[in-house]
């Protein structure tokens, strides 16, 4: 049997959710979405007695991105793909406790825009972070309702048109995560001991804060994500976008 | 508990309860609402700051034993909703300086604030949560100083956030060495306020007020929200570890 694509633990009202793809940098293919949504059944169903859920990746990254390699020239498998990350996005932020995204190795594109969901994130000096779609010629519609509610239009503005990658440092000073220590190797000191200062709240209290803060930023807005997909993969569809990715990606 | 001081075109709003590290009375927050309802018409400027090493510990929970339903606690979140909303609504600036801590009810009272001045000891956040306390009523305020997912991160993880922390996140605008030099700054940036045009202060606060909020529907929700849980049974469950020792104190 194939090792699972993700895999859950649980430590009393912590759990940690981990990409396992490591070969391929956990990016985001149509199984290990299908894989996540699992998961999150079980999460979802389980929520009364959690109040954390840590977003991890295994290996060197906590994840590189959609799997455009795996869409490239297939249209219909792209607009799915995007989908269903869109879909998968808002079932996170739905959820009733707190999301803690802990960013090791890098954390680009669509996989920077999983960290921008969770309700809070957590890297090191040395990560790599950013969203540097508009290089390859794809659009990061999916990830920018996220970023602006994250850091503001300004800031995201900025980020989503220059691209490119910056240090786990400068997305700590842009607030794209919310604290930054300074190796890899004390990041699971930094997110265990958050995790376990959240996990003594009373979880009412939480979901009740949460649910505000989801109505007050308009995070639930479904129509709003499937619209984001629908032109990413229209974007994604053009011929400059499909030969920037073929030379980017040596396909 | 709260002193009222007017000098001239600078009216001064003091908590003044420093042996309680200055927890918040329902009578405490009544009154901050009608000081700032009842600004003199030559006040200009407002500096808001407390007594003792300590700006603000949030509110006085020990008001909230023997109290099945949470009415006390129910009046306190009421009260820090319209203290909060009345510095918003008088027509001078408002100008805050911390000391030690503004922490939960005392973090909220800077959303009455235009500017947050603190000294290099201060530490802010919401612990609020383990006690079965949403701090959901501080959210509208909040998402008009920092950004969406600082906020975010300020109501969902209890821990405290230091002065250049406070700072980065536009919390605080300013972070001086120490108390005194704090209170400093923030007299001079009183009366560099209460020099500008009043009229085009009014103006422009009250357009800052409209383009980013809160309205008054959404201060609403948020209180709404806060008050839906007190007295239930999380809450019944939680609030005594408020007044039980804790450890390492």
């Amino acid at each position: 049997m194939p090792d699972p694509l993700t895999t859950t633990t649980r430590s009393g009202r912590v759990a940690t959710l981990t990409l396992n793809r490591p070969d391929a940098r956990n990016a985001l293919s149509v199984d290990l979405l299908e894989s996540l949504n699992k998961r999150l059944n079980e999460i979802e169903s389980d929520s009364q007695s959690l109040s954390v859920l840590i977003l991890t990746g295994a290996g060197k990254s906590f994840c590189a991105g959609m799997d455009l390699k795996a869409v490239l020239g297939d249209n219909a498998l792209a607009s799915d793909l995007l989908t269903r990350l869109a879909l998968l996005t808002l079932r996170i932020r739905r959820l009733p406790i707190v999301t803690i995204a802990r960013v090791n190795g890098a954390a680009i594109g669509g996989g920077c825009g999983l960290a921008c969901v969770c309700d809070v994130a957590v890297t090191h000096d040395d990560s790599k972070m950013g969203f540097p779609e508009v290089d390859l010629g794809v659009c990061p519609a999916v990830v920018a309702p996220w970023l602006v509610r994250k850091i503001g239009p300004g800031a995201a503005r900025r980020v989503l048109l220059l691209g490119g990658l910056m240090s786990g440092s400068e997305a700590a000073a842009l607030g794209i995560v919310n604290h930054c220590v300074p190796t890899l190797e004390t990041l699971d000191e930094a997110v265990s001991g958050m995790a376990a200062r959240i996990a003594q709240g009373g979880p009412r209290a939480i979901a009740a804060t949460k649910d505000l803060l989801n109505e007050l930023d308009g995070s639930l807005d479904e129509s709003l994500l499937r619209r984001a997909a629908g032109l990413s993969a229209s974007v994604l569809a053009t011929r400059d976008a499909q030969e920037r990715l073929r030379n980017r990606l040596g396909a | 508990m709260i002193r009222v001081e007017h000098a001239g075109s600078v009216t001064r709003l003091t908590l003044d309860r420093p042996e309680a590290r200055n927890a918040l009375t329902p009578e405490m927050l009544d009154a901050l609402a009608r000081a700032a309802s009842e600004m003199p018409h030559e006040t200009r400027a407002v500096i808001l700051r407390a007594e003792g090493p300590v700006f603000c510990s949030g509110f006085d929970l020990n008001l909230c034993r023997d109290d099945p339903h949470g009415s006390t606690l129910a009046r306190l979140l009421d009260g820090l909703s319209k203290a909060v909303t009345a510095l918003r609504a008088q027509p001078c600036p408002v100008v805050a300086v911390v000391q030690g801590a503004a922490v939960a009810g005392g973090c909220a009272l800077l959303g009455g604030a235009d500017i947050v001045i603190c000294a290099a000891d201060a530490r802010f956040g919401y612990p609020v949560t383990r006690l079965g306390i949403s701090p959901a009523v501080s959210a509208p305020t909040l998402a008009a100083t920092v950004s969406g997912g600082s906020m975010r991160a300020m109501l969902l993880d209890p821990g405290l956030i230091d002065a250049p922390h406070a700072r980065r996140l536009g919390l605080v605008s300013e972070v001086l060495p120490d108390a005194a030099s704090a209170e400093a700054r923030a007299r001079t940036l009183g009366e560099a306020l209460a020099a500008k045009g009043p009229g085009a202060i009014v103006a422009t606060r009250r357009l800052l007020q409209e383009l980013s909020g809160p309205t008054p529907r959404d201060s609403r929700a948020a209180l709404d929200r806060s008050l839906g849980l007190v007295g239930g049974p999380e809450e019944r469950d939680l609030l005594p570890k408020a007044w039980a020792p804790r450890p390492g104190r």
